[in-house]
């Protein structure tokens, strides 16, 4: 920061007579040195705290995180031995972990085909000007907003066994028989109706933010782009398939990959609802990385499982991060 | 005459066509919580019938269930960890937050946009892979058991997410005023406090906003760190701490339910656009 004088100080002392504009010109790169490196000290300072809380607390303990998937770590001693790949090889033996792998898998891509489909029908009615949009809008985002247990413990309420107002309604229209015979759902208690369940209440949970994002998408299509393909003659398929989704498609990645992350990682629904149950049906990644990491306490052991999502999120993580940093320039 | 006549049937008719549309999404988006405030306010041997219509009281609606969680439960102290450590939360991210994302947006950082995009990704750092080595990190500083585990883990969640939407709201401020408050002598740091953060306000209450409603959809963390019944945020309190063994007592659930659920859902809905330009960098009204 002293530089300023010392390179403009002596500049202008040896060539006085000639070189005025030299030395001017001198002084002013030398200003504008110090003023830039003031300007990235002051925000290197200001961005330090925030680069050092996630260094700390993500970075450093998904590196941890590894180091304990490679250690025979547990809840009671503290002190761990190295054991190599055996917690993952272990991972790859167990029969369980590929139920919950596949689930996940199921689980996701079943979720993401009904989102979309509800989401973007959504987002086209909402699309359309009609009276009482905007109340219309705060009440179909309800279920993204509520808090997820807040959510989740009303829905287990409906699934009920006996008592299930989604049962009440299907026996009254006559699509199941009355309680206790043999064709009334259990929701919660029967291997396929469960995972159907918990895939229920994630698309519940997050269609609306599917059509939000949607709808902020259809939004930034200029009308008059729409426009003139109008009076190109195209049909509104045409205009949606030629037009709309190129010109969306990075919000569209956005939202998808989003979610996508989310609903892999997820442990709420499914911990709340059935604990992975029945007999494994609804048993996702997150479900037994928590079942074998903090409640049989083998630390290593679900530290190993949580790290196989890896895998699955990083190619997400790499698209979602190539497309925002595309949109920056 | 016939002209306005038929555009105004055109109109109704097109309203029409699409309400109907719209219903079964409303009814499908809204029905748990109706489910919810019904529930909370029947008595029990009104809930517990199979017979009766479900959607509405055959007995008097009655209060009992929200006292019962006043009286019986730790519900009291829930509320006031969970508004504690969100206010702790909401501390920490605007003092990292607003600093970085002004430095990301404002300061031309060599580099500032990966950082930016660095910092954000760490949003999606899911907390499943993070939790086992941070309840070592907790456990070490001696906070197992106790929410302050939560106000020092919940900011890994706001920070990236808060500073990614206020470099986003940063960018739009103009840079005359800046400028203006350089010329009459203000230093960066002088700037920031004296002429930015006062025009930042609507920034600065939408990560207030979500430093709590981020922190409040938190499971995993509060499961995993938190296991005396006093100690817990609401949202984990609920669902763990009101089920005595296998019994539910659905009257009071819905009840502890709905008070943390409405007032969080109102609060989002208000700032839902925000968010969403946050995700989406910006496009979009």
């Amino acid at each position: 920061m002293t530089a300023s004088s010392s390179s403009g100080g002596p500049d202008a002392a040896s060539a006085r007579a000639a070189a005025i504009s030299v030395a001017s010109r001198a002084r002013t790169s030398g200003w504008f040195r110090s003023q830039t490196s003031r300007r990235l000290g002051v925000g290197y300072l200001l961005l330090a705290p925030a680069v050092l809380y996630v260094l700390l607390l993500v970075g450093a303990p998904f590196l941890f995180s590894l180091y304990l998937a490679l250690s025979d770590a547990n809840v009671g001693e503290p002190v761990a031995s190295f054991v190599g790949l055996a917690n993952f090889r272990a991972a790859l033996e167990s029969d369980v972990f590929y139920i919950a792998l596949r689930n996940s898998i199921v689980f996701t891509v079943v979720a993401a085909i009904f989102k979309g489909l509800l989401g973007t029908t959504l987002a086209f009615l909402l699309l359309q000007p009609f009276w009482g949009r905007k109340v219309v809008r705060g009440l179909v985002v309800i279920p993204f907003t509520l808090p997820v247990t807040i959510s989740v413990l009303s829905w287990k309420w409906m699934y009920d066994s006996q008592f299930s107002v989604i049962n009440w309604f299907l026996s009254r229209i006559g699509l199941v028989g009355s309680y206790g015979s043999p064709d009334w759902p259990v929701w919660l208690g029967q291997a396929h109706l469960a995972l159907a369940a918990c895939i229920i209440v994630n698309v519940w949970r997050s269609f609306p933010f599917s059509a939000i994002v949607l709808l902020a998408g259809f939004t930034s299509v200029p009308t008059e782009i729409l426009d003139a393909a109008r009076v190109d003659g195209t049909s509104f398929f045409q205009r949606f398939r030629y037009v709309v989704v190129p010109m969306i498609a990075p919000i569209l990645l956005i939202g998808f990959l989003f979610d996508t992350v989310f609903t892999l990682s997820d442990l709420s629904i499914v911990y709340l609802l059935t604990q992975g149950g029945p007999a494994n049906a609804t048993k996702i990644l997150p479900v037994l990385a928590y079942q074998v990491g903090i409640q049989a306490g083998a630390l290593g052991r679900g530290a190993a499982i949580s790290l196989f999502l890896f895998p699955l999120l990083l190619p997400l993580m790499i698209l979602l991060l190539r497309n925002l940093k595309r949109r920056e320039d | 005459m016939a002209a306005p006549r038929t555009r105004r049937q055109k109109e109704i008719r097109r309203h029409l066509w699409i309400y109907g549309a719209i219903t079964p999404y409303v009814i499908i988006a809204v029905f748990p919580i109706y489910w919810m405030v019904i529930t909370a306010f029947k008595q029990n041997p009104d809930l517990y019938r199979m017979d009766v219509f479900p959607l509405w009281f055959h007995m008097a609606p009655t209060w009992k269930h929200f006292s019962y969680l006043f009286t019986d439960t730790n519900y009291a102290a829930w509320i006031i960890n969970t508004m504690t450590i969100a206010a702790w939360v909401a501390v920490i991210t605007l003092l990292v937050g607003v600093p970085a994302g002004y430095a990301l947006a404002r300061l031309r950082i060599p580099g500032s946009e990966n950082l930016g995009i660095s910092v954000f990704m760490t949003y999606l750092v899911p907390a499943i892979i993070l939790f086992l080595p941070l309840s070592r990190v907790v456990s070490m500083l001696g906070l197992q058991d106790n929410w302050w585990s939560l106000v020092l883990v919940y900011p890994t969640i706001t920070i990236p997410f808060c500073t990614w939407l206020l470099m986003g709201f940063f960018k739009t401020l103009p840079t005359e005023i800046e400028e203006a408050a350089r010329v009459d002598g203000c230093g960066y740091l002088g700037a920031l406090v004296r002429v930015v953060l006062p025009v930042s306000v609507p920034g600065i209450l939408t990560s207030v906003i979500f430093a709590f409603t981020l922190s409040m959809q938190d499971f995993l963390y509060g499961l995993a760190f938190v296991a005396p019944g006093d100690q817990k945020p609401v949202t984990v309190g609920v669902p763990t701490e009101l089920i005595r063994g296998d019994v539910y007592f659905w009257g009071s659930l819905m009840a502890a339910a709905l008070m943390v659920g409405l007032p969080v859902a109102i609060l989002y809905n208000f700032f839902l656009d925000r968010f969403i330009q946050g995700i989406t960098g910006g496009i979009g009204k």
